[in-house]
């Protein structure tokens, strides 16, 4: 094995010999420094081999043959090759990413590369603090070097900044130092360490300058403005190398650092660290600037970082897990993410559009920045999980929630940048080159991620590789995103279908109900699949991630494996979401309604293990004394999902913007994954009060307010599109109130509300979608008279919205009438009458379907249109079949339903005689109700053949109507603001008033953070000043340094 | 350490410079001026340092005839202060110089030193 020495001796060998090298060209140095990295890297990558496989014992090096503290020591523990690997294969990476700059640059800017990589190697394995304090001033000079060298606009600006606050911070480092000598009679760290006793009494300030030193060049808010102005004036590499191995450097130092402090420093250091998270979060919300927006995430993950490190007596042996997970996820995708700046060489934002010509660049971005807000499979999201859980066990719920807090807020920037980059309008399509040398760097770490996520994964006990199948389907439909639609969507239908045929045995009661759904429904609508032409270019692996998620939602036996599930099917969903036309507003909201709904299932789940064992959904049953808040966390949290009211507002425009088949997958199925979560979660908690109210009353009356609202909105649709997303929200919030009956019939409705809504919501949403893709129109006034080009369509909608508005004899009768038994057992008299008043508003938009689109005068510009593809009308026929089914032989589901229920609530179970349902309130007959109304429809239909025989056919515009004549369709077709006098006498209740709380939230803290923000006012000595205030602050904070 | 002994004073001397230097950094706007207290406050540094190593009645850590090589420990001061101080000049003079070569581009590109010139990068 090489020695560790031989790094330094490495890199300072070449550097020494580079400067020589100034008159034979810019390749050979070039060679050489790449070699020396190269070199450097394995080394230690070997050592840190060594230590993982082989169980090697730490070394020390002595320098100058002599024992500390007469000679500086070097440590090569399994840490330090942890972080030395780290540092040097990112900068090896590096130093190919910026191949062309350096060599612009010329050998200078190679050599002092060489020594800043150099310095950050000495600073993780020196124990020796005078030359921790040397190797740092190295790193720094040669940093303010680099930048000197040029890069972004205003680059030597940054530097200068850069330059003078970290030479104040090394000042107070030096005198800190000094006088830890003076007071320990050792510059050797261990040596302090093991002589703490006798001068912790004393040595206070000592500790304060050094421990505060580190700190401040780890950038902990407010002091890092230069920190700021340096990432976004840098040049993308430096920038990448000073977020990814210099901070990681650095917080190993702090690490290295925390044996010296006492206790009560802790505290402090969690609070700068956790400040600084949160802090720059909200400051980063309002960044326009791509390079400054990274620099305000850096500075906020490695405040994390800190906060981590501040708590090793918390987390014990599972800190460096944490950390490291956390760090991997920063350091590859920071880096990833700033060479992509380098490649896009856009300045601000919004100016990313252009990366959607290049789907590749478009699917690494998405990859860093779902790493950097830990989602799965990426280190982060096993870290957060751990770091929640273990804070949890300690009852630390205020860290907790401030770290979710900061989580939002880091989501918010994150992926509004995403969004402009998949869909904001470009002016030109700017087609740009990628040099090989700097997409390379970038593709190694964006694999590097999804190993290092499989890597925590396995120590997070995530590792079975069944687990991992749907997701690598998904991986497999990416590599085959080359082959045309047809062919994708069979190996999609194959896949799936597959899985369908292989689990559907495996599951049962609910569970199989669901599966049905996600699985099955899913299978059905890929059907839909065909009509596309083309490659469709990303569709197939976003929606297979999604069903992914769904899949092992059900899959899932922990709560591990749950949020991991729930975690992978809502970024499938929110890219297929995205793929809508003008989606990026609703998108993001989806996302973060999502994350925020997703961050208080992670606070409950880890409310629930707190002082457990294991991780097991079972306990759920037994949460003791905190059961009402986890109930009403993990209640809010699947009601984002549900679109519950005040958690609703981005669903109508995802639903309504989607694509044709993609509207039924993130309506018909998707929603549903939330009442599965309810489900779990009223199965498990049951009946919870706070402060002696039912929590299951108040979720009533949100689903009973949801479904008056939803309904509402949607008869004042003009987007038929919309009027169904608005449709979903009110038959969702039926659903809501059924569960929170807690009874059997309240469920038996519940469920049966919601195998209805996804029979007839897909159905819906592909017949709309289909007029909506030959019309090429989503407003209905704009529509009219379909019935003779579309008459497929025509009876689909007929069929679904008779289903949907729950009249004799289809399915949906089955949910009303249980409905209005439940709510007669319970006694929620108001309730029920408010969600009867929203049944019959339910009819009006089901009539504004029919009247709007189908009848009425054919529009000029529609002629020609034709009936919807094949492809999108088979599933709904399919549908079609599977209503008549359940209409007529409704004990074929709502039975066995009722008997699955039976086991957790075995009153007031419906009895059955064949197909006769018998209540304690009636009795209702399937079969015999539809044989009546077929029966009459039939013979109404026959007379009306007969009677009318003789008639004649009349032409559009035939006179036939009154004294007028009609030229255009138009006025004879009263269809815009078709509810206007509803309108005027109801409108008040559809004021948007949850959609202004929310845009107001948005607003104030839009406005907190440009508030936030000011503090850094570009001015460099304004810098200095927040350092040395910093020092002075916490100097009284700590009373003196404790 | 007692009272206006010469380790004490030079002590605080050092700490005065330090403060004139910290001073230097944020009350000046020319740039010039602010390297200047970046040069006091690594001056004010050093003085300290060297303040810590002195012992009284004792020499400077250098072996020549004069000291008696049996109790070398009991008759100089402590050396090691002195090579820090050593070294942290070499980095102090290496980051003057480095701040003065920021200076002079700077000045190029605004033929200006005034800092509160160079804010473009902010918020």
């Amino acid at each position: 094995m090489v020695a560790p020495i031989y790094i330094i001796a490495a890199a300072l060998g070449t550097a020494f010999t580079l400067g020589l090298l100034h008159k034979t060209g810019k390749t050979l140095p070039y060679v050489l420094m790449t070699l020396a990295l190269g070199l450097m890297t394995f080394i230690s990558l070997e050592w840190l081999l060594a230590f993982l496989i082989d169980g090697q014992k730490e070394e020390i090096i002595y320098t100058a043959g002599f024992k500390p503290p007469f000679s500086i020591s070097l440590l090569m523990g399994k840490m330090e090759a942890v972080f030395i690997s780290i540092v040097n294969t990112m900068a090896f990476l590096g130093s190919i990413y910026m191949a062309r700059d350096l060599k612009n640059k010329g050998v200078n800017s190679m050599l002092i590369y060489l020594l800043l990589i150099m310095g950050l190697n000495v600073v993780i394995m020196t124990r020796d603090i005078f030359n921790l304090f040397v190797f740092l001033e190295v790193s720094s000079i040669a940093t303010a070097g680099l930048l000197l060298i040029g890069g972004r606009k205003n680059a030597v600006s940054a530097g200068l900044k850069y330059l003078i606050a970290t030479g104040t911070i090394a000042g107070f480092l030096l005198i800190g130092i000094i006088f830890f000598y003076y007071y320990a009679g050792s510059l050797s760290l261990d040596d302090i360490i093991a002589s703490k006793e006798s001068w912790i009494s004393v040595g206070n300030i000592a500790l304060l300058l050094v421990l505060l030193s580190v700190i401040l060049e780890l950038k902990p808010f407010p002091a890092n403005g230069w920190a700021l102005d340096v990432y976004q004036g840098a040049n993308p590499g430096i920038g990448a190398i000073i977020s990814a191995s210099s901070a990681t450097a650095m917080v190993y130092v702090l690490y290295k650092m925390m044996p010296l402090a006492s206790e009560a420093w802790n505290y402090v250091i969690i609070g700068i660290g956790l400040l600084s998270f949160v802090a720059s979060n909200i400051a980063g919300i309002k960044q326009t600037n791509a390079q400054r927006l990274l620099g305000y995430s850096s500075v906020g993950q490695i405040g994390l970082a800190v906060a981590i490190v501040g708590m090793h007596q918390w987390l014990g042996s599972g800190l460096m897990t944490i950390l490291l997970a956390m760090l991997a996820s920063h350091f590859l995708a920071k880096a990833g993410l700033f060479w992509l700046a380098g490649i896009v060489n856009k300045e601000t934002t919004k100016e990313w559009g252009i990366l959607r010509n290049k789907p590749v660049l478009l699917f690494l971005m998405g990859t860093f920045i779902f790493a950097l807000l830990g989602f799965p499979p990426f280190p982060s999201f096993f870290g957060k999980w751990e770091l929640i859980m273990s804070l949890s066990d300690l009852g630390q719920y205020g860290i907790v929630s401030l770290i979710l807090i900061g989580s939002l807020f880091e989501a918010v920037y994150m992926l509004r940048w995403l969004g402009y980059a998949i869909k904001e309008d470009k002016e030109e399509a700017v087609n740009f080159s990628i040099h090989w040398e700097k997409f390379l760097p970038v593709g190694i770490v964006a694999t590097a991620l999804y190993a290092a996520g499989y890597f925590f994964g396995w120590k997070s006990g995530y590792s079975d590789w069944y687990k991992y199948m749907p997701l690598a389907f998904a991986a497999a439909l990416f590599l085959l995103d080359f082959l045309p639609v047809y062919v994708k969507n069979s190996i999609t239908l194959l896949g799936m279908g597959w899985y369908f045929f292989e689990m559907y045995t495996q599951y049962t009661g609910l569970k199989f109900v669901f599966f049905i759904i996600f699985i099955g429904g899913g299978l059905l609508i890929f059907l839909a699949g065909y009509y596309k032409k083309g490659k469709r270019v990303g569709f197939y692996p976003l929606a297979i991630l999604m069903y992914a998620g769904l899949a092992l939602m059900l899959e899932a036996s922990n709560m591990l494996e749950f949020f991991f599930a729930w975690e992978i099917m809502t970024a499938g969903s929110y890219f297929l979401i995205i793929r809508g036309k003008k989606s990026m507003t609703h998108a993001l909201n989806y996302a973060l309604f999502s994350i925020g709904g997703a961050f208080l299932i992670l606070a409950g789940f880890g409310i629930t293990q707190a002082g457990k064992d294991g991780l097991s959904l079972e306990l759920l049953y037994q949460v003791g004394s905190m059961s009402p808040y986890v109930f009403i966390l993990l209640a809010i949290g699947f009601m984002t999902k549900t679109a519950s009211m005040g958690l609703h507002i981005w669903l109508p425009g995802a639903h309504a913007e989607a694509e044709t088949d993609v509207s039924p997958m993130v309506s018909a199925v998707l929603l549903k994954a939330g009442v599965y979560g309810l489900i779990i979660t009223m199965i498990s908690l049951g009946n919870q009060f706070i402060g002696g109210i039912n929590i299951q009353v108040v979720l009533a009356w949100i689903g009973v307010l949801t479904a008056l609202m939803g309904n509402m909105m949607a008869a004042f649709q003009e987007d038929a599109k919309r009027l169904l997303a608005y449709s979903s929200i009110g038959q969702l919030g039926y659903v809501l109130f059924g569960l929170a009956l807690m009874s059997h019939l309240g469920w038996l409705t519940a469920i049966s509300v919601a195998i209805n809504h996804f029979l007839f919501k897909a159905m819906l949403f592909l017949a709309i979608g289909g007029v909506v893709l030959r019309t090429k129109t989503k407003y209905m006034y704009q529509m009219g008279g379909l019935i003779k080009k579309m008459p497929i369509t025509f009876i689909v909608v007929l069929i679904g919205i008779i289903t949907l508005s729950g009249v004799p004899p289809l399915s949906g009768f089955a949910g009303k009438w249980l409905f209005y038994n439940a709510i007669l057992e319970k006694g929620w008299y108001l309730q029920g009458a408010v969600l009867f008043f929203a049944g019959v508003i339910a009819f009006l938009y089901c009539f504004r379907l029919i009247h709007t689109i189908f009848l009425g005068q054919l529009k000029d510009e529609h002629r020609k249109v034709k009936e919807a593809p094949f492809w999108l009308l088979l599933p709904q026929i399919l549908v079609i079949v599977g209503i008549m089914v359940l209409s007529a032989f409704p004990n074929s589901i709502l039975k066995p339903l009722g008997e699955v229920l039976y086991s957790y609530f075995p009153e007031g179970a419906l009895s059955w005689n064949d197909q006769l349902a018998n209540s304690i309130y009636g009795y209702w007959d399937g079969k015999m109700v539809l044989y009546v109304v077929v029966a009459i429809f039939a013979s109404v239909f026959l007379w009306a053949l007969i009677v009318t025989r003789k008639s004649q056919k009349v032409k559009q515009f035939n006179i036939v109507y009154a004294a007028e004549r009609p030229f255009r369709p138009e006025t004879t077709h009263f269809a815009y603001n078709f509810f206007a006098p509803f309108k005027k006498a109801l409108g008040f209740l559809v004021y948007p008033g949850i959609t202004n709380f929310w845009n107001r939230v948005g607003q104030s803290t839009m406005a907190g953070a440009d508030a936030l923000r000011k503090i850094y006012n570009g001015n460099g000595q304004a810098y200095v000043l927040h350092i040395v205030l910093f020092f002075i602050v916490v100097y009284f904070i700590t009373a003196g340094g404790f | 350490m007692k009272f206006l002994s010469p380790e004490y004073i030079s002590m605080a001397a050092g700490f005065l410079v330090i403060l004139i230097g910290i001073w230097g950094i944020l009350a000046n706007k020319n740039l010039i001026r602010m390297i200047i207290g970046f040069s006091l406050f690594d001056t004010g540094i050093h003085i300290v340092m060297v303040a810590i190593s002195y012992l009284k009645d004792r020499t400077a850590p250098i072996i020549d005839e004069t000291i008696n090589t049996q109790e070398i420990a009991k008759q100089i001061t402590d050396p090691v202060p002195q090579a820090l101080v050593l070294t942290a000049i070499v980095i102090g003079l290496g980051v003057t110089a480095l701040m003065l070569v920021y200076a002079m581009k700077l000045h190029k590109e605004k033929k200006s030193l005034d800092i509160t010139k160079f804010n473009d990068l902010k918020w």
